[in-house]
């Protein structure tokens, strides 16, 4: 176990650090709020409408890359603590796997999975939304 | 930098301890799977690069070649099978022998018949693209993977492919209510199903220390378990967890909601493949593995059998949608299957994967049939009332006759794949000795014959007068001839989507299920090829 | 007599991670904020890698923090941010009555089990383990030994389980259907059923507006 003890050094001093923070910055920085500083800020404007309450759906394929990946590192783990004994058999399989899982990364952005920001907005509201990036991928 | 070059320097010497025995690949016995998991692959690949999404044809086509080259593949594995004997691949853990190259022939031959009904229906209410074919080929992979495993956990897996796929694609039609009630029921109780299983693997592995079907098989013949508590609870887990896949009583509650919300298409590639997947798993597993322990398993079978035997057929009795009827059907014809299982011999294990080939092919002819009706009335992929079906002899009488073929053929009626379906696995029943087993299926049988033609003579009655007709939803019609959706608000009539299209019947639909019913009768009266192919069936030890 | 056996700092480094991890469990369940509630099983999931690392399974705790600390808590938070932060669930009603009584019962059914199986010797076959586990490094490695010869098959047919997600996650995320006429885009800030059930199936007003 005391090859751990540096991550649970690193662990105490983090937590040390994150309330040290806290409380210094609760008993050092003033406290008079008014109304207007406690408002959200939005560039000097004031808002006119509460933030967005919900994500749109759309995010939900980020997700999805994050997990794929995810996963993947938990088969490319084993493998890389035994690299040298799998030598070119283990090296062949795990392409094979990063192959087929990237493929669906590559579908993935075809289908806008990373399209989103301002441009989008702008669009009209098309049939569908994901024409546009993946004639861009063809150009 | 010194401990790592250590570590590096250190390795050939780690090498060198532990020599590992790579499995050797032959890539030639996975070409059925790896055919369908790569065909996904280019058609996901390929709408990525595609400039349009709004097409299916191209990944119709993409479908139909990987599926007839895993179709012909698997035939070609199962010659080869019958010449130079059965074998286990990749380490063991799947097996190419009679039993796996049967079910591929049969997963592929739905898998076809499925993507051209497909091509037909799914795409009017469904979005376009690659995804329904890409989900199919690899739903159906996993199904290859279950029939082919000779390894717990690769069966596993292949379940889970199988119905995580299968989940999406029952979900598939999303804005349909009744789609999304289906898949999410589907959903809950197929992941509860699958971690029962998945905790009868776990406790099968404890009791045995091995995964490895044959070897599970091997440990049990050579040791005899003084408490065999943790045997015994995995192998029931085990049923509990594919009986839900099958669909036999008492863990069927899901079939009808399901097979009723899901689209229609994917209702008959659920009724085939999916239940095809389950009986390899179940048949393998129980036959192969706990061979020396049957008699702990074969009263289960056999209380599961009576029960799915009538529950099927005395329920669907009352059924007032047609897709709930065949539901209930597909139950009846679960407890017939599992006949073959109670008996477990070789040659029943064949009579039952005989009637898994003939029910596939009937089920998914019948819901090919009941999608066209739907179209034609208005309501594809829906849901499709039995009164809705009057004077439908009249109007199109050609596609009445296949439908009443289809359906007297599940019933039983000779010259037809169902009618030796049932002799093979009731004579099977009374081979062994059963003879209650095989009286009471024939009763039940005598049971479904009687829903079945309910059906057939509602086709040819008059229909009912027009102001009961035609209320099948709103429908909006658009100038340019353009297909228009509108989802009616109302409670009743919210899950129809009704489509205003000149109502033909599609010509994939009509290949799809003249396929169907080609071999419906040609098995039926040509039968011996069939019948010696699934004689040959038998599994790897 | 157990207690012997194991050393002092083993012993702390137990006692602290059970007891976060029982913390974090508890405050998964009577946090308000279901954003709270996530990150308090973060906490419970970290705590049990560590406790993984103690009974030198370092397999399972890297799994445990990649997968479950890291994805499954990301997707929890993800789908709690679709269904909208505010939207914190008052406790008030059950959906189900009686699923408080059914839960509790079943909490102390477990804890028996527990007790019984852990007392009992079940007969079971024969190890599995191919060889001796010596050294800190030698459980990973023969783990991938495993997944790379005996369990090749399984191993790669997972990656047909990664594609179905992604496609699976598509076809559901997708706005409902692409010729379907537009729906209005101003959308007012809904809370309730219905509108969860917009988030995860319907269209997305947000992006769209």
């Amino acid at each position: 176990m005391s090859q751990y003890l540096p991550i649970v050094v690193m662990a105490i001093l983090a937590s040390i650090f994150a309330a040290g923070s806290f409380i210094a910055s609760g008993i050092f920085a003033p406290k008079r709020p008014t109304a207007a500083k406690s408002a959200p800020y939005e560039c000097g404007i004031v808002p006119r409408r509460g933030p967005a309450q919900r994500f749109p759906v759309r995010f939900y394929l980020v997700a999805m890359i994050f997990i794929i990946f995810d996963i993947e590192i938990v088969f490319l783990y084993p493998w890389a603590v035994a690299f040298h004994q799998l030598s070119t058999f283990g090296f062949v399989e795990v392409l094979v796997f990063a192959v087929a899982v990237f493929s669906s990364f590559v579908y993935l952005v075809g289908n806008g999975a990373l399209d989103w920001g301002p441009k989008k907005r702008l669009q009209p509201l098309v049939e569908d939304e994901t024409e546009s990036i993946s004639s861009e991928l063809v150009a | 930098m010194s401990g790592l070059v250590q570590v590096i320097n250190s390795a050939p010497a780690l090498m060198a301890s532990v020599a590992i025995h790579f499995p050797s690949v032959q890539y030639g016995d996975l070409v059925p799977e790896l055919a369908l998991l790569v065909g996904a692959l280019v058609a996901m690949v390929s709408s990525a690069l595609a400039r349009t999404k709004d097409i299916s044809f191209p990944y119709t086509g993409i479908g139909i070649v990987t599926v007839v080259l895993a179709g012909v593949w698997s035939y070609h594995l199962s010659t080869i099978v019958a010449s130079s004997g059965p074998k286990a691949i990749v380490a063991g853990a799947m097996a190419v022998d009679g039993f796996s190259t049967f079910l591929m022939v049969l997963i592929a031959v739905s898998l076809l018949l499925v993507i051209l009904l497909a091509e037909a229906f799914i795409y009017e209410v469904g979005s376009r693209g690659p995804d329904f074919v890409a989900l199919l080929l690899l739903s159906g992979s996993g199904a290859m993977f279950m029939a082919s495993a000779e390894d717990l956990l690769v069966l596993f897996v292949g379940l889970e492919i199988l119905s995580i796929a299968l989940y999406v694609l029952v979900a598939y039609c999303a804005q349909v209510t009744l789609s999304r009630e289906a898949a999410f029921k589907y959903f809950i109780l197929g992941g509860f199903s699958s971690a029962i299983l998945l905790y009868g693997i776990a406790l099968t592995y404890g009791a045995t220390g091995t995964t490895n079907i044959g070897q599970i098989a091997l440990f049990l013949s050579q040791n005899t378990l003084t408490s065999n508590g943790v045997l015994l609870g995995g192998m029931a887990l085990i049923i509990v967890g594919l009986g839900f896949k099958i669909a036999a009583v008492p863990f069927q509650l899901w079939t009808p909601d399901v097979y009723q919300g899901a689209p229609t298409t994917v209702t008959g590639y659920m009724a085939s493949v999916a239940k095809a997947g389950g009986f390899a798993g179940l048949l393998r597993v129980l036959y192969v593995s706990f061979q020396t322990v049957r008699i702990d398993w074969r009263p289960v079978i056999l209380v599961m059998c009576v029960l799915t035997l009538f529950t099927g057929s005395i329920l669907a009795l009352v059924q007032r949608d047609v897709k709930r009827l065949l539901a209930y059907s597909s139950i009846n014809h679960a407890g017939f299957i599992l006949i073959g299982l109670y008996v477990a011999t070789q040659s029943s294990l064949g009579d039952s994967l005989y009637y898994v080939f003939a029910y596939s092919i009937m089920a998914i002819g019948s819901f090919g049939c009941v999608s066209i009706i739907g179209h034609l009335k208005g309501s594809t992929e829906g849901p499709l009332d039995i009164d809705s079906l009057r004077g439908l002899a009249r109007e199109h009488p050609r596609l009445a006759v296949v439908f009443a073929i289809l359906l007297v053929a599940q019933s039983g009626a000779p010259f037809t794949i169902g009618f030796l379906a049932k002799f093979s696995v009731v004579s099977a029943a009374a081979l062994g000795q059963h003879y209650e087993l095989a009286v009471l299926a024939m009763l039940s049988a005598v049971i479904a014959v009687y829903f079945y033609l309910r059906v057939v003579f509602a086709m040819y009655r008059p229909p009912l007068t027009a102001d009961t007709e035609g209320e099948s939803g709103l429908t909006l019609t658009d100038d340019s001839g353009d297909v228009m959706i509108e989802e009616d608000g109302a409670l009743d009539q919210g899950d129809l989507l009704t489509v205003t299209r000149s109502r033909t019947i599609p010509v994939a639909a009509s290949l799809s299920v003249g396929l169907a019913l080609a071999m419906t009768i040609g098995f039926g009266i040509v039968a011996n090829p069939l019948i010696s192919f699934a004689s040959s069936a038998i599994p790897l030890h | 007599m157990m207690l012997a056996t194991i050393t002092t700092p083993d012993l702390i480094v137990f006692v602290v991670s059970g007891a976060a991890a029982l913390v974090g469990a508890l405050g998964v369940i009577t946090l308000r904020n279901p954003v709270h509630a996530a990150l308090m099983l973060v906490m419970t999931l970290f705590s049990i890698a560590v406790l993984f690392v103690e009974e030198q399974a370092q397999f399972l705790a890297a799994v445990q923090v990649m997968v479950y600390a890291g994805a499954i808590v990301v997707l929890f938070l993800f789908v709690i941010m679709l269904l909208g932060v505010d939207h914190s669930d008052s406790g008030a009603r059950d959906a189900i009555r009686w699923q408080r009584p059914v839960a509790f019962v079943s909490a102390v059914l477990i804890l028996l089990e527990v007790s019984v199986l852990a007392r009992t010797r079940w007969a079971t076959g024969a190890h599995s383990t191919t060889a001796k586990l010596t050294g800190s490094g030698a459980h990973v490695s023969e783990l991938a030994r495993s997944v790379f010869t005996t369990y090749l098959a399984p191993f790669e047919a997972t990656s047909a389980l990664l594609i179905i997600a992604v496609v699976g996650a598509v076809v559901l995320s997708r706005t409902s259907r692409n010729r379907s006429p537009v729906r209005e885009t101003e959308r007012p800030e809904s809370v309730g059923g219905s509108g969860a059930e917009e988030a995860t199936l319907g269209s997305t007003p947000e992006v769209r507006s």
